[in-house]
């Protein structure tokens, strides 16, 4: 699949094989990536060298994925995030998605549907964008996408 | 947002009409712009999250067919991706309608939690004694002391047979033992850990586990229950020790599914010095490598399966074996077979010896019809001490039948009882004592195959000239005969007989209600998730999807046989395929993983919101998460087309189409649809980029108009008539129905609004690389004669639209067809044949009362179409 439009991705996870496999696949698409072995690490990158996507995932030892997701958000709510996933509690995914995450993929992910949705959560990102712009030029109270 | 977006856009065209002169600022357009890409955006997610879910529901219905073994992890992780999807579809709808279906929320939250209620169940214990004695249990224990036991206690109790006495440590102990000193979370962990590399680690993870159990101390409660229990079995044996025979006896085991058969261990002759060391160990067998595989591949959840462990008084046999009270390889027998050889029972169930075999005929003297006597050179009987061990038969003894045929016949006699009580063919097993007692042992359901025959015994090529296709894809499995009916159009619906093998172009769920009256469906399109496939499933119908000559390859009435299984149609009934039961081997039917997903999937599958014009078709009204797609999926479409709908576009809000020369065509941009940025009021076709409209736009131009058709005099008067009445009728009048064309688009997206001479119609399209979101819709409306021939213009453009592919229905006098979910290039194909249809069928209504006229222009018109598709055809100018 041949892409146009590259962008940055922030993949975050903790196992070493899967990151590095994924990185490589989305490099070869022409996406600049950054990794991320932990939430931690990820936040520190999201404030130095802010990406349009992350994949995060979700059971992280140490700062869990929910909570990376909450503190992304903080940091800049314009940033999407697709949780990354092997075996998720719904309940918990239903909550994050009313907060705003962009999908739930489950793992071992399809480099296509991965694909299709980092473009995508992109084209939110943009529109999301577009739409502050058009709030700060009138009024302030717009919402983004769900 | 639609009434917002409706506002912005009256507001807009209106001011641009008082002032008849220019209007939309580039602040208006943009907005115009971001409010069309976020709906176009959110439409395209839905459709997705659709995509996914109906996915999903394919594999649950797979895993329901019991085939093949799944975990309790796929049935969390399957439930999980639907109703994540399913809340994602809600989301992107209420982006592109807010609060318009806000009681989708509501159903969804009622069905999640009713899944979530399912998934998170957790079996208490009807009874929490620790130890049971034998005399005190039925089967209805089954969840207190296993299914052996409990078994064996209706055995004992309530058929009055006799059995050893004992008594049984219970699922409450189990749960004591595992929940001392954390033993159960360390093993929890030791399985997370492990988690999806459990089949390469199951010798490690089992030992880690079983090394656990066997080094903790039997809580104390046990310990004393278990002492008290021994104390009164040895006064029932006049004080004496007694050495038990300890078997385990799990949640699980023994039942109609799933025997569990020499997974767990059970020791024999045991002294009770020893008896803690052997309980423990069978507490461990619940963790051996076989009894962890086993347990996944047969669907119970870790959880789920307490081990209880069954004491019985050891019988010190002469002789033992098994009885079968049918032939366990062919449900069509129903003669007793014993199985028996000398000493204990063990040999004939380890199969460790050869043992002689009894048949007895089911008559009332329980004739026996067949003996088989083997040399039976090694028997196992009781150590002294205790234990067992393996042992050389005396030579002369070794030949000699192991039971007589009074025994033979008091074994079949009891057999027929137990099974006559549990209703269901029995495995059963017993021992002879050295003063000729038969006692007995455990009876567990026996597994029945069916005599199967495998496909090359078939011989498949005898039917080779009957065979009318061998493509497609098993949709729905199973093998059935009926004849032809193909359907087509709605109207067929009415006409489908009882029993017949529906045949359809597409897989559409408008053919849902047929499904249940048909003996089998063939469908030259659709998969395996798509809507038909799940009503097929549910409803246990053969389906074979993808057979693309399956319009053409027989003609209605004609008898087929449709083997989903094969794959194949065959002309004619072929008997053979019809006898040809597949064996059943369903073994995950009937286990606590697949009872969870079957009762999770009632909130999931069933489809009950099927027909979109009913007064039910209500977000309300969704019970199950495959209704609330269907509605969002219909609702969607309509929403987001709403889009260009009754709005009003003046020459300067958008550009005019210069196609060789000024046309009456107008076009707003609204996102991506020009090349580059169009100055001045003219945009050429080469400036357009938007795919679905140069389809169309070529459909149009394809080939020139021949003018008005010849109208009779009763057309020319209703015109004449018609516009006297109406002046709206009259070609460049100033109404609102004098509006130019205008076009909307983007690179993807388009939609028109046409007024062509006296008719009205819409184009809707969507469409790119991605088949799952493409659409195709297509209303027609108007005419200028009278309300009969108007309506034989519908009939006449549906037939056509019918013909290549499209759904189209007519409500009074308006025609709605759609098309979706096609690759792109057949998408445009289609978009040509709307165009060349926007033009070529004007003011066909007036011809509509001469049926010479109407067959000639039929002819003509898809002679044309035919033409187009191949690309011969000549551009109009």
């Amino acid at each position: 699949m041949e892409k146009q439009t590259k962008f940055k991705i922030l993949l975050v996870d903790d196992e070493e094989i899967f990151r590095e496999a994924t990185a490589r696949q989305l490099r070869v698409r022409g996406f600049t990536v950054l990794t991320a072995d932990s939430g931690e690490t990820a936040l520190d990158l999201v404030r130095t060298d802010p990406p349009e996507v992350v994949l995060l995932d979700q059971e992280m030892p140490g700062m869990h994925g929910s909570d990376t997701f909450i503190a992304i958000k903080e940091i800049d709510p314009l940033i999407e995030v697709i949780m990354l996933t092997g075996n998720t509690s719904v309940e918990n995914a239903l909550e994050l998605m009313k907060l705003g995450t962009f999908d739930y993929l489950m793992k071992p992910v399809n480099i296509d549907e991965l694909l299709y949705k980092v473009e995508d959560a992109h084209a939110r990102k943009q529109l999301n964008e577009r739409k502050q712009q058009r709030d700060s030029n009138s009024r302030p109270d717009k919402d983004s996408l769900p | 947002m639609l009434k917002t977006l409706g506002n912005r856009l009256q507001k807009l065209f209106t001011k641009d009409r008082d002032t008849e002169g220019p209007s939309l600022d580039t602040a208006a357009v943009e907005e115009l712009q971001l409010t069309f890409k976020t709906r176009y955006y959110s439409f395209r997610q839905l459709l997705t999250a659709n995509t996914k879910t109906l996915e999903s529901m394919a594999e649950i219905e797979k895993a329901l067919q019991g085939f093949e073994p799944f975990s309790f992890s796929f049935v969390q992780k399957a439930c999980g991706t639907v109703s994540i999807n399913v809340f994602s579809m809600i989301q992107h709808m209420e982006n592109i309608a807010p609060g318009k279906y806000s009681a989708l929320r509501e159903s969804f939250a009622s069905i999640q939690s009713r899944i979530d209620t399912l998934l998170r169940q957790k079996k208490e214990l009807s009874d929490r004694r620790l130890v049971i004695p034998l005399e005190a249990i039925t089967s209805d224990m089954t969840d207190v002391v296993g299914g052996k036991m409990a078994n064996l206690g209706d055995v004992k109790n309530r058929l009055q047979m006799r059995v050893p006495g004992g008594f049984v440590i219970t699922a409450a102990a189990h749960e004591l033992f595992m929940n001392t000193d954390g033993l159960q979370k360390e093993v929890d962990r030791l399985f997370q850990v492990a988690g999806s590399d459990l089949d390469r680690n199951l010798d490690l993870v089992s030992s880690q586990i079983r090394q656990l159990i066997l080094s903790a101390d039997v809580p104390e409660p046990i310990y004393n229950a278990v002492i008290a229990a021994y104390e009164k079995l040895k006064q029932q044996h006049g004080g004496q020790e007694v050495r038990l025979a300890v078997r385990s006896s799990a949640h699980g085991e023994d039942s109609e599914n799933s025997s569990f058969a020499g997974q767990y261990r059970s020791e024999l002759n045991v002294n009770f010095a020893q008896f803690f060391h052997f309980f423990k160990q069978i507490l461990a067998s619940k963790y051996s490598p076989q009894a962890i595989a086993y347990k996944i591949n047969k669907g119970f959840r870790d959880e789920d399966i307490a081990m209880c462990v069954g004491c019985l008084a050891m019988v010190d046999a002469v002789a033992g074996g098994v009885v079968y009270t049918r032939n366990p390889l062919d449900r069509r027998d129903d003669n007793i077979y014993i199985n028996s050889t000398w000493g204990l029972p063990k040999a004939v169930v380890d199969g460790d010896t050869l043992c002689d075999l009894f048949v007895v005929a089911r008559d009332e003297a329980l004739t026996i019809v067949r003996e088989e006597i083997y040399d039976k050179a090694f028997q196992v009987i009781c150590y002294e001490e205790d234990g067992c061990i393996r042992t050389e038969t005396d030579a002369d003894t070794a030949k000699l039948p192991s039971l007589t045929e009074g025994q033979i016949r008091e074994l079949a006699d009891a057999a027929l009882q137990i099974e006559d009580y549990y209703e269901s063919p029995q495995d059963i097993e017993w021992a002879i004592c050295s003063d000729g007692t038969i006692y007995f042992l455990q009876s567990r359901p026996l597994q029945q195959m069916e005599a199967s025959l495998p496909t090359d015994e078939l011989n498949l090529d005898r039917f080779a000239a009957s065979l009318l296709t061998d493509i497609g894809i098993n949709a729905s499995p199973g093998t059935a005969s009926g004849r032809i009916f193909k359907v087509s159009k709605k109207v067929d619906i009415l006409q489908f007989p009882e029993g017949a093998v529906l045949v359809v172009e597409q897989a559409l769920p408008t053919w849902a209600p047929l499904v249940a009256r048909a003996a089998a469906v063939i469908s030259e399109r659709g998969g395996f998730a798509g809507h038909l496939a799940n009503v097929a499933r549910e409803f246990g119908v053969p389906a074979i999807f993808g057979v693309t000559s399956a319009m053409d390859m027989a003609e209605n009435g004609e008898l087929v046989t449709v083997s989903a299984d094969l794959k194949r149609v065959y002309l004619g009934s072929i008997a053979p395929l019809l006898e040809w039961k597949r064996p059943e081997l369903t073994p995950m039917k009937g286990s606590p993983i697949y009872e969870l997903l079957q009762q999770a999937s009632r909130h999931i599958i069933p489809l009950n919101l099927i027909d979109p014009e009913s007064r039910d078709f209500q977000p309300q009204n969704c019970t199950t998460f495959h209704d609330i797609t269907r509605f969002i999926h219909e609702k969607s479409v309509v929403e987001m087309f709403n889009f260009g709908k009754d709005h009003h576009f003046s020459e300067r809000s958008s550009k005019q189409l210069h196609y060789k020369v000024p046309m009456n065509w107008w076009i707003l941009n609204l996102d991506d649809g020009f090349v580059h940025e169009v100055q001045g009021k003219y945009v050429r076709l080469e400036d357009i980029a938007s795919i679905p409209m140069l389809a169309f736009w070529e459909g149009f131009v394809a080939i020139p108009w021949d003018g008005p058709p010849a109208m009779d005099g009763g057309g020319m008067t209703t015109i004449l008539f018609r516009s006297t009445m109406n002046t709206a009728l009259v070609t460049g009048s100033q109404s609102k129905y004098a509006d130019r064309n205008y076009f909307m688009i983007s690179k993807n997206f388009c939609t028109l609004s046409s007024r062509l001479g006296y008719h009205f119609s819409t184009m809707e399209a969507m469409v790119s690389e991605r088949a799952v979101e493409n659409y195709l819709g297509f209303k027609f409306k108007g005419g200028a004669a009278d309300y009969e021939r108007c309506l034989g213009r519908l009939h006449f453009i549906q037939e056509i639209l019918e013909r290549y592919g499209f759904r189209a229905s007519i409500n009074g006098d308006n025609l709605d067809a759609r098309l979706e979910g096609r690759r792109m290039e057949y998408m445009l194909e289609r978009l040509k044949i709307l165009g060349y249809l926007t033009l070529h069928t004007r003011q066909l209504d007036m011809i509509m009362g001469n049926n010479a006229h109407v067959k000639y222009y039929m002819k003509k018109l898809t002679d044309d179409i035919d033409q187009i598709l191949v690309g011969q055809h000549t551009c109009a100018v």
